[in-house]
């Protein structure tokens, strides 16, 4: 069962050397530069620098929503963009997001929450929001913990399995991928099985309908209300869970309370939320079958601890 | 789940990706009805209609506001029976209950509770002995609410509230009071009861307005009292066959909605006739000049159903009851082409939810000109 390593997203940096007041004004202490730079950097105090090559890097999306505000309903889910489903399937890989702004904290938590290895190249404007948030991830509590997931998902490696795989994890169905059927999970899928037909996966937003359907809401160790925005990473073992959560709108717009809803009993937790020091859990309730509490607002990416 | 809750509906939640013709609804309440009060309360089958041509002035659009003080005062005790009007309020209010008056925004400013019927029953409830600090005049929407300015016209230390003072936040909710269902495969299958109505109400007057509905063929007592008081309802008309037949009388009778319900006052000045909720269109407004009182949400909204339906007629639309997809389309400015499939049985439904009498013959109508 692979463990999730908590690693520390970098600043991939192409300028020159006497940028470094600005980096160093931002809060940015780490980096990785093009080799052909790395020399000039290396004399730089209180930075330090190592090269790195995109090229050997995949370049991810930036994760973000699209409100498809040309699509008039108030209940339309909005369109996430998120790149989880391609940590799942390489966990090994070597990333890099290229973002402006605000985004950039966004990547480094989506990174981060994955356990993916990954740079984050920004602009100007993103390097005082990614360095705050670097230095929020390394605040956080980095045990590792191994994934909670309801599903093993049987990966075919086609592009149509991974679409599924990005809709069950922007729906929040946690699934972990499996080379054949094992009881550890409550279901196992695979597109082309009888009750996910490979016609299907035209629509994967119907594949993971079905397997959700065949799941049920009941056995999800995790459901959020209250927000479509919102993705959680569920990890934990012996009487402990680490709940991630991330607002893909975090970079203009913060959601106002999310109501949260785990499996398991769970008396005691710990809250930490990037950007806002003194936020609590409310309404928190710890039943047999559940917990339940509400986050009054999540503006990117927090982080909860709980245990028995 | 906390076990304390009294969990009125177990069931699987259906989950599909395709509106389901008949949802499966779970509701989760720790609140219990609350003896004979509420709905459909002590005059099931009642209505009261008072009509003054001069109530409001159609080209204007100015309500003549001694003309609705008298409206409510023979209204309610005609109601009652009451020789005075206090005595009849006091049938309904107490002087120690926290009273909540749930007006309708959702066509403001254009078409909403009057804010001068809001604050004649306002002032009603002062009369009675309840401190104006004890009243809140609520809605979902900060914006809409914000728009009508009652304010200006309410009592001196009335409160004025809306549950999501930032769009679809979920503050202002119970997050240990909703109905569950699943329509269409939706990932947030929980509509949650306004905060304020489980924590702090005892009582709610509800004051609707004589609205056509796109989904649920009429907006009246029973869509104010359910979409109005609960959270993430708009996914049930998300496509053009709704379910708001069977959704509106369910969280209607939910507790402790049902039982706080004392007395529904719907404000029949202005009215729409088309393209409800809403009101962009001018052409589709009408002056009713009526107000009408009652318990029972059911033969109230039964009323209306005629009401939008005879003027509709008089417009030469199609019924309120037209299911023809040729009648189906965006552009609703025709008064022809609506864009959803209208319910009004939603009406009917919530009698068989046992909110009220749906029977016109034995519905008891008390109509008065003033």
């Amino acid at each position: 069962m692979l463990l999730l390593l908590a690693a520390l997203p970098t600043l991939f940096w192409d300028g020159a050397a006497d940028t470094a007041p600005a980096l160093r004004e931002a809060g940015i202490r780490q980096i990785q530069v093009p080799a052909a730079r790395l020399a000039e950097w290396k004399n730089v105090p209180d930075i330090s620098a190592e090269a790195a090559d995109l090229q050997r890097a995949v370049k991810l999306l930036a994760p973000t929503v699209n409100y498809r505000m040309d699509q008039a309903s108030a209940s339309r889910a909005p369109w996430l963009i998120s790149n989880g489903w391609k940590f799942l399937r390489q966990p090994k890989g070597r990333w890099y997001y290229d973002v402006p702004g605000r985004q950039s904290a966004i990547a480094a938590a989506e990174a981060f929450s994955f356990g993916a290895n990954a740079m984050v190249r920004t602009d100007a404007a993103g390097l005082k929001p990614l360095a705050e948030m670097l230095e929020f991830l390394g605040s956080v509590n980095t045990d590792p913990l191994p994934p909670i997931a309801d599903i093993g998902f049987i990966d075919d490696g086609s592009s149509a399995a991974g679409e599924v795989m990005n809709m069950m994890v922007r729906d929040n169905l946690l699934f972990e991928i499996v080379a054949k059927p094992d009881p550890r999970f409550k279901l196992t899928a695979r597109l082309g099985a009888k009750e996910y037909p490979l016609a299907d996966a035209k629509n994967p937003g119907v594949v993971a309908h079905a397997i959700r359907g065949n799941l049920t809401d009941e056995k999800r160790s995790v459901r959020i209300y209250g927000s479509p925005v919102v993705v959680v990473r569920l990890t934990g073992s012996g009487g402990k869970v680490r709940l991630q959560l991330l607002n893909y709108t975090g970079a203009t717009r913060n959601v106002d309370g999310i109501r949260v809803r785990v499996l398991g009993q769970y008396p005691q937790h710990q809250l930490a939320a990037a950007d806002s020091p003194g936020l609590e859990l409310v309404d928190y309730s710890a039943e047999p079958d559940a917990t339940e509490f509400t986050l009054t607002q999540l503006k990117t990416y927090a982080v909860i601890d709980l245990s028995r | 789940m906390d076990r304390r809750f009294f969990l009125q509906v177990a069931a699987a939640t259906p989950l599909l990706g395709n509106p389901v013709d008949e949802p499966v609804y779970r509701r989760v309440t720790r609140f219990q009805p609350v003896g004979a009060q509420g709905m459909p309360g002590p005059y099931p089958g009642q209505v009261v209609r008072v009509h003054s041509e001069g109530a409001i002035d159609a080209a204007s659009d100015k309500v003549h506001r001694d003309l609705v003080k008298q409206m409510l005062a023979t209204g309610i005790k005609a109601l009652t029976g009451d020789a005075r009007t206090e005595d009849a309020w006091a049938r309904f209010i107490s002087p120690s209950d926290v009273v909540g008056i749930k007006v309708n925004c959702s066509g403001a400013p254009r078409i909403c509770s009057s804010p001068e019927v809001v604050a004649g029953i306002a002032e009603n409830l002062v009369a009675i002995g309840v401190p104006a600090k004890q009243i809140y005049v609520y809605e979902r929407f900060d914006n809409q609410l914000q728009s009508v300015g009652y304010g200006k016209y309410l009592p001196t230390g009335v409160n004025i509230q809306a549950a999501e003072a930032s769009r679809r936040s979920i503050m202002g909710y119970d997050p240990r009071t909703y109905v569950e269902t699943s329509f269409f495969g939706e990932d947030d299958t929980r509509s949650n009861l306004v905060r304020l109505v489980s924590e702090t109400l005892t009582k709610i007057v509800n004051v609707p307005n004589t609205k056509e509905h796109q989904a649920a063929g009429i907006t009246g007592c029973l869509k104010n009292i359910a979409y109005g008081n609960f959270s993430n309802v708009d996914r049930s008309h998300r496509y053009e066959k709704t379910n708001t037949l069977s959704f509106i009388g369910t969280l209607a009778a939910t507790e402790p909605v049902r039982s706080r319900v004392v007395l529904n006052v719907m404000d029949g000045l202005r009215g729409v006739w088309h393209a409800g909720p809403f009101s962009e269109h001018a052409k589709f407004r009408f002056y009713p000049k009526l107000l009408m009182f009652g318990t029972d949400p059911v033969a109230m909204d039964r009323q209306l159903i005629d009401l939008i339906e005879a003027k509709r007629k008089a417009e030469s639309a199609v019924s309120l009851w037209d299911r023809s997809p040729k009648h189906i389309g965006r552009d609703n400015t025709d008064p022809n082409i609506n864009h959803y499939i209208r319910e009004p049985g939603h009406v009917e439904y919530a009698s068989k939810l046992g909110l009220g009498v749906y029977d016109a013959a034995k519905i008891k109508l008390k109509a008065i000109e003033l």
